[in-house]
């Protein structure tokens, strides 16, 4: 049994039973009355108590869920056996870097010709401060961090139908939405039209409180000035010497910036988990896969390609292709098995689960997004906008471009996230072009804000998650109505074997949600296996 | 943009780590009273082509590949030739409306968007792939399908 210690774990045995005994959506509205559910239910390292005697799990798949697996029970004294049909661990953890090759669904072979150390990660890419889980693991496989960038007050946000297409600082247009819109609540305040709402007492207080967070003047009005210029930034800085004086921004006019939309990417970065501080892993998230591929290199079969999942009343065996042997079978089995094989997969791999479970992993399609990673011949966005990580959000099919948050400054050649693509219209077209249109669409449309691309581009990589050999799609795109119906049915065991992965959580596509839902699998497991011991 | 299909949008965002940001931006700018004057910045078009070549080439192909071969990885996408679900037209309707796995819905009833609005496909786009599939990559079917009887298909789910 799981060894419990302190108020925290006593809690998450409390959610794990209520999961257990009513469901997954019983536990989430109890975790969200216990104040978890909006944040990753990690709640420290896992501590199983030991392994029954000589017990064994099969784990499938050595993404971030699998590997979380096959880590803690391998501590723990399972014998474990992992299946893995890339070459490589981490499954969408992943990095693509000068020299990788990367053949897509389709046959087209990329080759990456970034300069040494640079690179981009095709899945995720960043860590909120509150997925505990993944940076716990992070500190202890010794994967260095290192800030993400996710708000740039001087990137941009652009669109074709605003300002003639000409990119406006994310700084200009939040200080320009905040002081026009503290402006007419202050108007409104003074115009006595709140009296119903706001006591008089109130009404001063707010009144101040919206000159500073609008950055009005002090007859409240947003307009040009040392107020308004302090926040949107100057027409000319202030300085030293003869040349000093600054010269105050004129806003935009609220008409104009309503009228741009620009205004609905303000909130991104305000997001639970967007917000400040994010983290990625120093050299690329693909570390966390080498890393915990480090610790368990003896345990992982690679180029296994899972076929057939068998269980019965002692145990599960999983047959495989040995890609590097001609497709040679193998079948090997285990008392468990902790399957992580994303749905979009396991769908089509004949599998004996009752049909709530087979019916759960057909009932979720996948999104099909899209990245494309684009090196330049100088970092451009550095020495002639001072954009230093970072994202630029259009209305271009390209959706956004990040600019990398490490070796700020440095010389020579730079890596941008030149397209990151999930909306389904785009991101569809775009995986029915080849690579190389991919990298020349990027170009193209990135081109119309920053006019750079064009003389300073050089190569570039793209990764369409539908062509993914390995995943055949970006994460599993739940709706309310197939999770209600399906959820519990896709996380609960059958017989002997329990599903893992990011489409097992409340936290589509975040790693967050493959490390939770692994533990969460693993707990019950390890419950199970020791009443089936004790049992024996 | 009607709400009653964005509904799913903005519940397919609502737990979506990747977007959240999106959707919930998104929701606001589709949702809004005014939206033909304030289309907002991460607002992706309709989907508007009519030609059954064009819709394959923008859409099926991505999986399905250029010469509707199909492809094979840890699983597979199943070809569009020489594959006998092909015979019944109106399989392929329905696969088409109602998504089968990881292959999204393209029906009003079933698609789910995600950092916009999803892809929908109307009857007659349906219809119109369908044929072209049909009478394409080596296939030969002589018994095309109309858009009525894909909107007849499509009122008998649920």
């Amino acid at each position: 049994m799981t060894e419990e210690s302190g108020t925290a774990l006593s809690r998450r045995r409390l959610l794990t039973m209520i999961g257990v005994s009513a469901g997954a959506t019983a536990m989430y509205q109890a975790m969200h009355s216990l104040g978890f559910a909006a944040e990753s239910k990690f709640q420290g390292p896992i501590r199983l108590s030991s392994a029954p005697k000589g017990a064994s799990v099969l784990v499938l798949g050595a993404g971030i869920a699998g590997l979380v697996a096959a880590y803690e029970l391998r501590n723990a004294g399972y014998k474990v056996q992992v299946l893995e049909y890339n070459a490589r661990a981490g499954g969408r953890n992943w990095t693509l870097r000068g020299g990788d090759r990367y053949t897509e669904l389709g046959g087209e072979t990329q080759e990456c010709r970034f300069d040494p150390d640079l690179y981009i990660n095709p899945g995720p890419w960043r860590l909120p401060y509150h997925h505990r889980g993944m940076l716990s693991y992070c500190k202890r496989l010794g994967v260095a961090l290192e800030p993400f960038v996710q708000i740039n007050h001087n990137a941009y946000l652009h669109s074709r139908k605003a300002f003639g297409g000409k990119p406006q600082r994310l700084r200009a247009v939040q200080a320009d939405y905040d002081g026009h819109v503290a402006e007419l609540l202050a108007k409104a305040t003074r115009n006595h039209a709140l009296d119903a709402d706001v006591t008089a007492e109130d009404q001063a207080i707010l009144l101040s409180s919206l000159r500073s967070s609008g950055a009005l003047d002090s007859n409240y009005r947003f307009v040009k000035g040392p107020d308004s210029s302090e926040r949107r930034g100057f027409e000319r800085d202030p300085g030293g010497g003869l040349s000093a004086r600054p010269v105050f921004s004129e806003p935009i006019a609220l008409s104009d910036l309503l009228r741009s939309g620009l205004w609905a990417a303000l909130s991104v970065g305000e997001l639970y988990d967007m917000q400040t501080t994010m983290f990625q892993p120093v050299g690329g998230m693909g570390q966390v896969g080498q890393a915990f591929a480090r610790e368990l290199a003896p345990l992982i079969r690679y180029n296994a390609k899972v076929v057939d999942i068998r269980q019965d009343q002692r145990g599960v065996s999983a047959t495989f292709e040995d890609l590097r042997a001609g497709s040679s079978r193998q079948t090997v089995s285990a008392d468990w098995c902790v399957c992580t094989i994303p749905l979009s997969i396991l769908g089509q791999i004949p599998m004996n689960v009752g049909a709530p479970m087979a019916r759960a992993i057909a009932a979720v399609p996948y999104c099909t997004g899209l990245k494309v990673g684009l090196q330049f011949k100088r970092r451009f966005w550095e020495e002639d906008e001072q954009i230093y990580g970072g994202i630029t959000y259009t209305d271009l099919p390209i959706g956004q471009i990040s600019y990398p948050s490490s070796r700020f400054f440095s010389d020579g050649k730079g890596v941008l996230l030149g397209a990151y693509i999930w909306d389904m219209r785009n991101s569809m077209d775009f995986t029915s072009m080849t690579p190389a249109e991919r990298v020349s669409k990027a170009v193209e449309y990135g081109s119309q804000i920053h006019p750079q691309y064009s003389k300073e581009f050089d190569n570039g990589i793209a990764v369409a998650w539908h062509r993914v050999p390995s995943a055949m799609g970006c994460f599993g795109l739940w709706s309310d109505a197939a999770r209600a119906e399906h959820y519990d049915n896709l996380c609960g065991f059958d017989g002997r074997i329990v599903l893992a992965g990011e489409h097992a959580s409340f936290m589509p596509a975040w790693q967050e949600g493959a490390v939770t839902s692994a533990l969460d699998a693993i707990d019950r497991l390890h419950q199970r296996a020791h009443a089936a011991g004790a049992a024996a | 943009m009607n709400k009653k299909r964005l509904a799913p949008t903005a519940a397919a965002v609502l737990c979506s780590g990747m977007a959240l940001a999106w959707i919930a931006l998104t929701g606001l700018l589709l949702e809004g009273p005014a939206r033909a004057d304030t289309a907002g910045i991460f607002d992706s078009e309709p989907f508007s082509i009519t030609d059954g070549r064009q819709i394959y080439e923008h859409i099926c192909r991505g999986c399905h590949m250029e010469n509707a071969g199909g492809a094979v990885g840890a699983g597979r996408f199943p070809a569009l030739t020489k594959n006998p679900a092909l015979g019944s037209r109106q399989y392929m309707a329905l696969t088409i409306l109602m998504g089968r796995r990881n292959m999204p819905a393209f029906g009003t009833k079933y698609a789910v968007g995600f950092g916009g609005p999803p892809v929908i496909l109307n009857e007659a786009q349906i219809a119109a792939v369908i044929n072209y599939v049909r009478t394409n990559f080596g296939n030969r079917y002589t018994d095309p399908i109309t858009a009525a009887e894909v909107g007849t298909l499509d009122r008998s789910t649920h």
